[in-house]
């Protein structure tokens, strides 16, 4: 069956169509004709459907981001316990466009061969796409190089190799890593592991008055004995955004390295990693519309170099005896055995349909909408929102982890879900430290991405209401 | 035969902490009480469940799998039906929540480890002890009012009940309270887990008490023993409880070195207290304990109460 692809590219080579009737991303074959310095490829996928996937630009007159993208995502159409399904927990996980449904599905239907073995065509052109999709998240993150981005299971896995990898060779007793009361359990359980092994000692940076970690006091704690730092660029609870680069600056006068906890930046704004100046940084596939069971790390590549295995195994190698093995360069080393292939093309998708929207973009539309729902949250009396108010200086991240005085956050998310339909968070949003640290066991968190809409706050914000009402009327 | 499956099933529950001679339990014949004999099983009649209007979330069981209301404690029973005619989701929950207000609350040295259920979301503690007749009597708490409500009915549903009776019910009767309750064994489902607490707490309750012959949770080793018998005997209490905590401390300056033995909390309800201010009372105790607090007894808890105390 033939399909009719229709190709938008704007300032690209043209190319030739392969022979054969299958799909494929279009970009993926131009983009290695691009030069790395553009800050993110506003191309196009096109797959199965022949149909363009981007988003028109929004004028004064046009529905908003969310109106015009919420149609691409077919699972936010459904209803659930008699309500209107209104979905709130995208920090947990973000929905996925069909472009990556589809990208997926095709990969498995048209091209699906073990990457970098094989000589067949199959293989190759599963290689190819493959390494396209490194290269994508290359771009979309400005690294100076895609070898510097190493496919992982998750950042959680990520950042476990960084500890095993770089952390076991790299610190001693008596060392100091930096990090905060606010990180995501995956950023502190890897190091307290290593740092027992070691003999290292874990240093927390504590909330200033506004809740958020108190950069000054994390400039005090830096020393020569400091040899990373490991801090979140957005907070999944409190919505606030750490100043990285001048973290990094500081990190580096002393000597230390600084490894950047972007599951929460990424998918929601553009990410510099040469401009920030980080050594380490992390994302998830799945918090950016993209497959679960992908993430990556980048690194510098002369740090990268220099690090010795996490997972040994095939394709990690570069010559192996009985008794000894010799080991390939980065990012291969750190690539053990057959990688989620499929998964790694669809988040190549992900980021192409983000790019095609536009993280500025997004990001705009992020922040308006965001606001909304912390004004019209404070609306609710008796409720605490973590984190810092917005303003003039101080951003907040689309999302507001909360409590209402006198009602248990599980109770609030599962009447929210069986009588409207309202899928938030409850509990401690792998933050234990930051919860014990606030006071609170637990905390309800209703989180946002580009394809919700004002609608799903006032929703939201009605539902909670009645939550509220029904609770209190049995006090 | 149907019933022999949920019989079988309703052990998968339990976790290896039970000794391996009680998996031979193919077919509830434990102590048969004089009142119902479990080898005998009624043809299976159950009341098909009105089609709730909300119910397309959570995949109930086929009909022929679930367990007949009649198997239920008669408690138990009551609650289903009661839930069964408040047919809107709201009224559910508005009695949920009435149920959970009313629960006896929980004394906070009862919110151990031990009687915490295990899960991520809410904290929920379950305390269970035998009463003299070996039913067992459940006390819950919860800091979630959904949750506590949950905890109300089985603790409603199950108090006062045989052990076999209770460890034989299957957790698909939440289905037909209509609540939603899903019942996908995972870390989150507070009721499923707080369902099992409750069943491996009757039936550990059971094999201690076939075991030591002593009425409350715990075999007692010879200290225990002592204690216990010191107190009937100077005290005559209409309830004694001695229970041995010592593993809660162990490790700790006051156990070290010691053989355990070393904790125990004590509840003692007798006359003997009328009277008495509680300072006169805990020394009255630690009187007749003197003995083994000389010889290793490193701390006592305890509860002294006079009988007209305890109907109040």
């Amino acid at each position: 069956m033939w399909l009719v692809m229709e190709v938008l590219l704007p300032k690209l080579p043209s190319f030739k169509f392969p022979s054969h009737s299958h799909c494929c991303s279009i970009t993926s074959r131009s983009s290695s004709h691009v030069r790395f310095g553009f800050r993110r490829i506003s191309s196009l996928s096109i797959c199965a459907s022949a149909v363009n996937e981007a988003v028109a630009e929004p004028t004064i007159d046009s529905p908003s981001l969310g109106h015009s993208t919420r149609p691409r995502f077919p699972i936010l159409h459904q209803e659930v316990n008699g309500s209107k399904l209104v979905y709130l927990d995208n920090a947990a996980t973000s929905q996925k466009p069909t472009a990556v449904l589809k990208a997926l599905q095709n990969y498995y239907e048209a091209y699906n061969s073990n990457v970098h073995r094989g000589i067949h065509f199959l293989s190759a052109k599963a290689t190819d796409e493959y390494e396209s999709a490194r290269r994508k998240i290359a771009s979309f993150i400005n690294a100076s190089d895609s070898r510097e981005i190493v496919f992982t299971k998750n950042a959680s896995e990520a950042i476990n190799l960084v500890a095993y990898s770089w952390g076991l060779s790299n610190l001693k007793a008596d060392d100091e890593i930096i990090l905060t009361v606010a990180e995501h359990h995956s950023a502190i359980v890897p190091w307290q592991i290593v740092a027992q092994k070691v003999g290292a000692v874990l240093k927390f940076v504590d909330l200033n008055q506004d809740e958020i970690p108190d950069i000054e006091k994390l400039k005090e704690m830096l020393s020569r004995k400091t040899k990373i730092v490991v801090v979140h660029h957005v907070s999944n609870v409190l919505a606030s955004v750490l100043p990285i680069r001048d973290i990094a600056q500081w990190a580096h006068d002393v000597g230390a390295k600084v490894l950047v906890d972007a599951c929460q930046s990424v998918p929601h704004m553009m990410v510099d990693v040469q401009n920030l100046n980080a050594d380490f940084l992390v994302a998830s596939s799945h918090k950016m519309c993209g497959p679960t069971g992908i993430g990556f790390l980048y690194g510098k590549i002369d740090l990268l170099s220099s690090m010795p295995p996490f997972l040994g195994g095939g394709e990690m190698i570069s010559d192996v005896y009985l008794d000894h093995s010799t080991y390939a360069e980065p990012p291969s080393r750190f690539e053990a055995g057959t990688p989620a292939i499929g998964e790694a093309i669809g988040l190549g998708a992900a980021i192409d349909y983000l790019s095609g929207i536009g993280m500025q973009t997004i990001h705009d539309y992020e922040v308006e909408l965001g606001r909304y729902l912390y004004e019209r949250l404070l609306s609710v009396p008796n409720i605490r929102i973590y984190g810092p108010a917005p303003s003039e200086k101080v951003q907040r991240a689309a999302l507001c982890s909360f409590n209402v005085e006198n009602l248990h956050p599980t109770d609030l998310a599962t009447f929210l879900d069986q009588q409207h339909g309202v899928a938030i968070r409850s509990g401690h949003h792998c933050a234990q430290p930051l919860h014990r640290y606030l006071g609170v066991s637990s905390s309800a968190r209703a989180s946002l991405y580009f394809y919700n809409t004002k609608e799903d706050v006032d929703n939201f914000i009605n539902a909670l209401t009645d939550t509220v009402s029904f609770f209190n009327s049995f006090k | 035969m149907a019933t022999n499956s949920i019989s079988s099933s309703s052990f998968r529950l339990f976790t290896t902490r039970i000794p391996l001679s009680l998996h031979n339990f193919k077919t509830p014949t434990l102590h048969p009480t004089p009142s119902k004999s479990f080898l005998f099983f009624k043809p299976i009649t159950f009341q098909r469940l009105p089609p709730t209007p909300s119910s397309s979330s959570s995949p109930s069981p086929p009909p022929s799998s679930l367990q007949p209301i009649e198997d239920l404690p008669p408690k138990l029973q009551e609650i289903v039906h009661l839930f069964q005619s408040v047919p809107e989701p709201k009224a559910k929950y508005e009695q949920l929540l009435f149920y959970g207000k009313n629960l006896k609350p929980l004394d906070t040295r009862f919110k151990t480890n031990d009687n915490k259920v295990q899960g991520c979301v809410s904290q929920v503690w379950v305390r269970a002890y035998l009463d003299p007749n070996r039913n067992v009597v459940y006390e819950a708490d919860s800091d979630s009012v959904l949750t506590k409500g949950l905890a109300a009915l089985l603790v409603q549903g199950f108090s006062g009940r045989p052990v076999n009776e209770i460890i034989r019910v299957t957790p698909d009767f939440v289905t037909l309270l209509g609540l939603q309750q899903s019942l996908t064994p995972s870390r989150n489902n507070g009721f499923l887990n707080m369902l099992k607490l409750m069943q491996r707490k009757a039936l550990m309750l059971y094999v201690e008490a076939e075991k030591g012959g002593g009425d409350s949770g715990g075999e007692l080793g010879g200290r225990g023993k002592r204690i216990r018998e010191k107190l009937e005997r100077e005290l005559e209490p209409v309830e004694l409880e001695v229970e041995d905590v010592s593993y809660q401390h162990a490790g700790h300056a006051g156990v070290r070195g010691g053989d355990g033995e070393t904790h125990f909390n004590v509840r003692v309800v007798s006359r003997e207290f009328e009277g008495k201010s509680l300072v006169k009372r805990h020394r009255l105790i630690y009187g007749l304990l003197q003995e083994e607090l000389d010889a290793g007894l490193h701390a006592l808890s305890i509860v002294a109460k006079t009988p007209a105390e305890v109907e109040g």
